[in-house]
């Protein structure tokens, strides 16, 4: 626009002649070029006013540990997707966003990076709610609203910044189901749409409507995982009220009552209905149990239970019965329950118990905590952790020692709550003869029972005859060591601490979350 | 049987001298005409496969040929060496842990101008060997040369679950003809059976110390099998356990760290024993014997007892030697752990639910990933009687599937099920689940698995209008095989 100026004055001082005629034109050109500009302005607002505003990049920086080695960790910078839904929150998945030190956020997909802080997550839900304390950051940038996913009229799409760009991509409405979370083994409700998009899973908002109805947290090939929108709001609205402590499940194994048989032997009358109870184990929180093995639940807070499990969900339709433990209710609220048990009908209260990870014999994740160890002369303790299975690779279900693996069929019990394994030897002359051992699990230490690694350093403070006794799990593999205790003990410790560049002998971290 | 769980030696040579042209005569081409079993369907057989082998002459007009070449035979043909006839041989013995069988041919003229082969001794490695064999496909003898590269205790493939001696050569392994004389200076040093994925120009052979156990063996006309001491050995190096042991510094003696559940050993021995000797063999501390110049398995050393012998031991217990006399005997505890060949799968039909025992066989139908996909199965057979031996059952039951019919039309599970009870009765092996349908006089026969107490029902006298259409529908002649 300046240049047409610039130029046009030229062309006013070289010709007076022309001067009076160009006048009337000049006004027209300015009024068309103030028009033109007034039209470009609004134009890139409307642009602006769209999901530019409202999508940001989230550069999250983490450390990440080698459960080969757990005394040593890297660091790891991802980038994923936050859709800005109130007044200084940008909504995005919890993944990776744990062991975090550094969190930065870009607006328009290029440009300058901006601090930011996590101001609530919640690792079972999938969940995150991130900020900028900067207030120029906020500037242009708008907040959506959530929308149901169920009432939209099919048209989906999923927007995420990529090489600096707005994508916006079309995607299929395929089902709602319930499915375990990204990050723990609880079911929840799940928004499956189709796409030619690749590489998404990381907090992509669905938009529909104009509005966010779910956020990504995986991708199967074409088929894209979603977080309801309504589920979202649920939980942040509980989480602003104070009720909201983690997501409660139903702690029991049920069937379903497919086989009319079943339900014969059972003496149900009328129509096939109800899933049959088959398991309940010990809860680790104390509660009650409430329900017995051969119990048919009939209905669950007012839902009907078909024979294979599934309620008519209000908003998503047919779901497994298990997503009535987070609809709207969490850890510690009550669940109404309708029940058939020993020739009779029964209503009964049943509290939801809060998911805990280390409520499992092999912990199915260990968030915001360093790998705990433990060395003793060149041998590495370490729990049994999925993480630590994990490190097998991304086929680690298969890839892991079997027996290892297995233990995470098996449940927590009061005499066997959990698991240390002797992971590895480093070699010295201390350990000698027992290099080539790892993966065993460690029954007893000088005949004191070991679960945990502090047990297991309490129980080597026993030592007899000056030599630790070390037993391992019955199996197919090595069942007792006996190593020096006392001065060899601690100096062959410092030896291998020096020899392989390890700074500490021992972590007992204590979790953060 | 020549399959793709194993990979046979085919150890082949060029004739070097007029005692290996003259051994060649006496090298048997084999052609066998198997069918094995469907383990998860066991009433059927899979088609009958044709399968090359080789085997060698020896004394008393027989005929000696790796196992899986003859197993599951419907029918065995030999040819001799240019001998365009075929003549019929039947099996006499067969040892599948060892991988050995004899063959008998009923026509006298078969071994018409054939002379025995001798048996030499193991040989040395780095020496040189000639094996004789005919190659997949191949009408000919072929030869090749080989080096003598390592003799270990290596897993014998065929049985899948045990480990004897073995020696490796840098014979390249051709598919094809098992059971070849390895041949060295003019005397049968071993027979060729296996080699390994992944490493080429490497072949196994069985050498004579096992061969001359098989043949021991059945010298009262029955096969045992190799004996067991049900001993886990282990290396006894470390000085902390020696000093606590009582041990003198001398690098003898290894540790009995667990033992198999064998009462003969169970009684004698006990963990934290130290073996200084077994029979002839002083046990080193890394758990190893000296055997001809080569350093192998201590557990080498209880194989060669024959069953029912015992072995003098010498165990270092409470501070002092003692001389022990230690019975070995074969254990069948294992057994479902390693493959089998001996019998037809054992089943039972009932209502269209088929029951069979669980064993490496039939897991082997479910796929490569079975360990994965089906641990609880996988658990049971491997890991239960060591870790919890009081609920480890004899024979574990599986629900391998379910035959379609309207009286079971409304049973979800589609099998891979292991079975805890039926109509109440804890289900130890095949024959309790006959017992506990048959003995059933409640309406509804309730069938319980050990997957978290899951269970299925049948109508009872339903059940027992429809049998006999569904074994007559699915083609199954009888309703068991115990």
């Amino acid at each position: 626009m300046s240049n047409f100026f610039f130029n046009l004055d030229i062309q006013l001082h070289n010709s007076a002649r022309v001067a009076k005629r160009l006048r009337g034109a000049i006004i027209v050109l300015v009024f068309i070029a103030i028009t033109s500009f007034s039209i470009c302005a609004r134009a890139q607002e409307d642009k602006l006013a769209g999901w530019e505003r409202s999508i940001v990049t989230i550069e999250v920086s983490r450390k990440q540990y080698d459960y080969y080695q757990p005394w040593s960790k890297r660091t790891r910078r991802f980038q994923k997707i936050g859709t800005v839904i109130g007044e200084r929150q940008i909504l995005t998945t919890a993944d990776e966003l744990f062991e975090r030190t550094l969190i930065r956020l870009q607006k328009g997909g290029r440009g300058r990076w901006w601090l930011g802080e996590v101001t609530w997550l919640d690792y079972h839900a999938n969940l995150a709610l991130v900020t900028v304390s900067d207030e120029n950051f906020w500037r242009d940038l708008k907040p959506v609203s959530f929308g149901s996913a169920a009432k939209s009229d099919g048209g989906y799409q999923i927007v995420r910044w990529r090489e600096g760009k707005l994508e916006n991509r079309r995607a299929e409405f395929s089902q709602f189901t319930v499915r375990d979370s990204q990050l723990c083994p609880l079911d929840i409700v799940t928004l499956e749409v189709s796409s030619e998009i690749q590489g998404v899973g990381w907090g992509e908002p669905v938009v529909a409507n104009s509005k966010v109805v779910g956020i990504l947290w995986a991708q199967e090939t074409r088929t894209c995982m979603g977080i309801p929108a309504s589920f979202i709001q649920s939980i942040i609205d509980a989480q602003k009220k104070g009720d909201y402590h983690g997501l409660g499940y139903f702690h029991f194994f049920w069937q379903p009552t497919e086989n009319p048989a079943s339900l014969a032997r059972l003496k149900v009358p009328g129509e096939p209905r109800g899933v049959v109870v088959i398991d309940v184990p010990e809860r680790s929180d104390g509660g009650p149990k409430v329900l017995k093995p051969l119990d048919v639940i009939f209905r669950i807070d007012g839902f009907d239970l078909d024979i294979q499990g599934d309620y008519i969900d209000p908003e998503f339709g047919p779901l497994l019965l298990e997503n009535l433990a987070t609809r709207k209710k969490w850890a510690g609220d009550d669940v109404k329950m309708q029940i058939w048990r020993d020739g009779k009908q029964l209503d009964v209260t049943y509290r939801l118990p809060k998911f805990e990870y280390t409520n499992s014999l092999v912990p199915a994740a260990n968030f915001d905590h360093e790998p705990d160890y433990l060395i003793v002369g060149g041998l590495v303790f370490q729990p049994l952790t999925e993480s630590y299975l994990t490190s097998w690779g991304n086929e680690w279900k298969r890839r892991a020692p079997f027996r290892l693996n297995f233990y995470r069929n098996e449940p927590p019990l009061k005499s066997n709550p959990a698991l240390v394994l002797l992971s590895q030897v480093l070699p010295d002359s201390y350990n000698i003869g027992y290099q080539e051992q790892r993966y065993l699990v460690v029954d007893k230490v000088n005949g004191q029972p070991v679960h945990y690694l502090p047990e297991l350093q309490a129980a080597l403070q026993n030592a007899t005859n000056g030599v630790h006794v070390i037993e391992f799990a019955k199996g197919d593999s090595l069942r007792r060591m006996v190593l020096a205790a006392g001065d060899t003990e601690h100096e062959a410790t410092a030896r291998v601490l020096k020899r392989y560049g390890i700074a500490d002998g021992f972590r007992f971290a204590e979790a953060k979350n | 049987m020549l399959n793709n769980r194993l990979i046979i030696a085919l150890i082949c040579g060029w004739a070097v001298g007029s005692r290996a042209a003259d051994a060649e005569r006496s090298v048997i081409q084999i052609t066998s005409y198997m069918q094995q079993p469907v383990w998860d369907a066991p009433w059927r057989f899979e088609s009958v496969q044709r399968a090359g082998g080789t085997g060698f002459v020896i004394k008393g007009k027989r005929i000696m040929t790796n196992a899986h070449v003859v197993s599951w035979a419907r029918q065995i043909i030999v040819h001799r060496y240019q001998d365009p006839r075929p003549y019929v041989a039947e099996v006499e013995f067969v040892g599948h842990d060892c991988d050995l069988a004899v063959l008998t041919v009923e026509d006298k003229r078969f071994f018409e101008n054939l002379e025995p082969l001798d048996f030499g001794e193991l040989p040395k490695v780095r020496s040189a060997v000639l094996t004789y064999g005919y190659p997949a496909g191949g009408e000919e003898i072929s030869y090749t040369r080989g080096v003598v590269s390592r003799i270990q205790l290596e897993p014998y493939a065929h049985i899948g679950n045990r480990q004897f001696l073995s020696v490796q050569t840098d014979a390249a392994i051709n598919p094809g003809n098992s059971g070849g004389p390895v041949i060295q200076d003019e005397r049968v040093v071993g027979v060729a059976f296996q080699g390994t994925p992944g490493l080429e120009n490497t072949g196994f052979f069985i050498p004579q110390p096992v061969i001359e156990h098989f043949l021991k063996d059945i010298a009262d006309n029955r096969y045992d099998g190799f004996p067991q001491a049900g001993a886990r050995v282990v290396p006894l190096e470390n000085p902390a356990y020696r000093t606590l042991l009582k041990l003198p510094d001398d690098n003898i003696g290894a540790r009995v760290d667990s033992l198999l559940p064998i009462p003969g050993s169970e009684k004698l021995l006990h963990p934290d024993d130290v073996l200084l000797r077994i029979g002839q063999f002083t046990v080193s501390s890394d758990a190893t014997i000296l055997y001809q110049g080569n350093r192998l398995s201590a557990a080498l050393a209880f194989q060669f007892a024959q069953h029912g012998e015992t072995v003098p031991i010498e165990v270092w217990r409470d501070g002092c030697k003692q001389e022990l006399a230690l019975p070995l005997n074969i254990y069948e505890g294992d057994w479902a752990g390693g493959f089998q060949y001996t019998s037809l799968p054992r089943y039972f039909v009932y209502g269209g639910l088929v029951f069979t025992p669980l064993s490496l066989d039939y897991l082997r139908t479910l796929g490569r990933n079975a360990e994965q996909s089906n641990s609880d199965l996988y658990y049971e057979l491997y890991y239960r009687r060591y870790e919890d031996p009081a609920k480890a059952r004899p024979e574990p039951i599986v629900l391998t599937s379910v035959l379609a019919d309207a009286v079971n039309a409304n049973v979800s599970t589609r099998g891979r099920m292991l079975v805890d009870k039926i109509n109440g009765v804890r289900i130890e092996k095949l024959e309790d689940v006959v017992r506990a349908f048959q003995s059933s006089t409640g309406d509804y026969d309730v069938i319980e698995f050990l997957s978290h107490h899951s269970f299925e029902c049948l109508d009872h006298a339903d059940v027992a209008k429809v049998n006999a259409g569904i074994l007559k529908t699915y083609g199954l002649s009888s309703d068991r095989r115990l």
